[in-house]
């Protein structure tokens, strides 16, 4: 696939000419500068307001521990009043932003496994291409190979057909078999049972398998 | 540039502490600087910190009083409406990244449901997969067969109109005279130019009609207990719910 972007560019620092741009400059920007300043109140422990005006004339802003609370303390060039009751507020507060971080840095990290895995099994399929034709995308493939492929799949569509169809006998039974044996008093002899062949444990799956994918998610 | 990652608390170190605080101080007044210049926009940031009495502010004391009344002067509801602290900013990118997570997730399962699909192709056994796999694989196979379906049409109207042209160029300047070729004599010119290749891949017409048994009882295949048609509603849209 050609590049979409041209990646990083280094910007003059004028104002921007093209409006677009500009707009997704400015939406861009301001996400990033409200995250840098979300990292210093965390890390550094401060007090920051920060107030800007879009180029449509909304204004964005970020404080903590809140805007109107900073400017207050700007404005008023008082120093900041500590009661006890705010310092209550003020260490629940920073309680719940502390497992907001944490939850924050957990998905972020469980986003960058995932793209690692994507990365993985696109090495993978890009390396087999050579040797397995039929990995290549559809639009590389020319008419027999797009024949062959076509009854492959529909080949391989009825033995999952069958498959599927195994699965579901299977879990009915294991279904009826785990009901009979809750109502059924101990002692007597159980037509499930095991030596007969009909139902065997072993064969009824569990989950996903050693191919490394998970159990599906829809 | 930093070696390692920074884990998103509180530093406890005082003097690693007060030399980060220093370096991201300067990179934030640089970037709401930047913001502004590029945008072409007004802006104010204040910070106050145990280390200076006196808050640091961009672009100036006055500048910053400036922004502040442009501020204060705007309709209470204009001011709070698009206003965050820490934990509704932190909610906020929570929010959007279980969203790129679910989004990738779901971009990864297909792409792994395709290397099942392509193992199933050459003979692995689908024994280990459960009935949510077998639901997607089999919506996967669909998928791809439509996408062939489509390409293969493609084809032959290139196929039909580089006839027709050369059909007319052929017959010269007359009344235009319209070469019609079947699809499927398209189809049967464009396969046999190929056999060779076909020839090469014999291996992969022997899956098709198995001499001996494969890891899942070929054989199996050609006594299915109900019709192919019964297992189109199996495959609900797995992937786009």
């Amino acid at each position: 696939m050609a590049r979409k972007s041209k990646g990083r560019q280094k910007v003059a620092m004028v104002k921007m000419p093209n409006e677009s741009n500009l707009q997704v400059t400015f939406s861009k920007r301001r996400s990033g500068l409200f995250k840098k300043a979300s990292e210093l109140c965390t890390l550094c422990g401060v007090e920051v307001a920060i107030i800007v005006f879009s180029p449509g004339k909304k204004v964005f802003s970020f404080g903590h521990p809140g805007v109107e609370t900073v400017v207050e303390r700007f404005i008023t060039r008082s120093p900041p009043q500590i009661s006890p009751t705010m310092q209550l507020i003020e260490a629940h507060r920073n309680a719940s932003v502390r497992e907001l971080n944490l939850q924050l840095t957990q998905v972020c990290n469980q986003l960058e496994m995932e793209k690692k895995k994507a990365e993985e099994i696109n090495q993978t399929r890009k390396a087999n291409k050579s040797q397995c034709w039929w990995e290549s995308p559809i639009e590389e493939l020319n008419m027999p190979q797009l024949q062959q492929l076509k009854l492959s799949l529909e080949q391989l569509k009825k033995i999952v057909a069958t498959q599927a169809d195994k699965l579901l006998i299977q879990n009915s039974q294991a279904h009826l078999h785990s009901q009979f044996y809750a109502s059924t008093s101990s002692g007597a002899v159980l037509p499930f049972e095991s030596k007969n062949g009909v139902f065997n444990p072993e064969i009824v799956p569990s989950h996903g398998h050693n191919l490394g994918y998970g159990r599906g998610f829809y | 540039m930093t070696r390692k990652k920074v884990k998103l608390a509180y530093i406890t170190n005082d003097s690693a502490r007060k030399a980060t605080y220093k370096k991201r101080k300067k990179g934030l007044m640089k970037k709401v600087s930047e913001l502004s210049t590029l945008c072409g926009i007004d802006a104010c940031a204040i910070i106050y910190s145990p280390y200076d009495s006196q808050p640091e502010v961009w672009p100036s004391p006055l500048g910053v009083q400036r922004v502040l009344a442009q501020f204060r002067n705007m309709p209470e509801m204009d001011q709070s409406k698009k206003m965050v602290n820490q934990e509704s900013f932190l909610r906020q990118r929570i929010t959007k990244a279980n969203e790129q997570l679910k989004k990738q997730r779901k971009e990864n399962r297909e792409k792994e449901m395709t290397q099942v699909m392509f193992q199933g192709l050459i003979g692995k056994s689908l024994n280990s997969l459960n009935m949510m796999d077998l639901n997607d694989l089999g919506w996967l196979i669909d998928q791809n067969l439509k996408e062939i379906h489509k390409r293969v049409e493609t084809l032959n109207k290139e196929a039909n109109n580089s006839q027709v042209v050369a059909a007319a160029a052929t017959y010269g300047a007359g009344p235009s005279v319209e070469v019609k070729i079947s699809p499927e004599q398209a189809e049967r010119q464009a396969f046999e130019v190929n056999i060779d290749a076909m020839q090469r891949q014999q291996w992969l017409m022997d899956w098709i009609n198995p001499q001996e048994p494969m890891g899942f009882g070929g054989d199996e295949v050609n006594n299915l207990p109900f019709g192919d048609a019964n297992h189109n509603a199996l495959w609900s849209s797995a992937f786009f719910p």
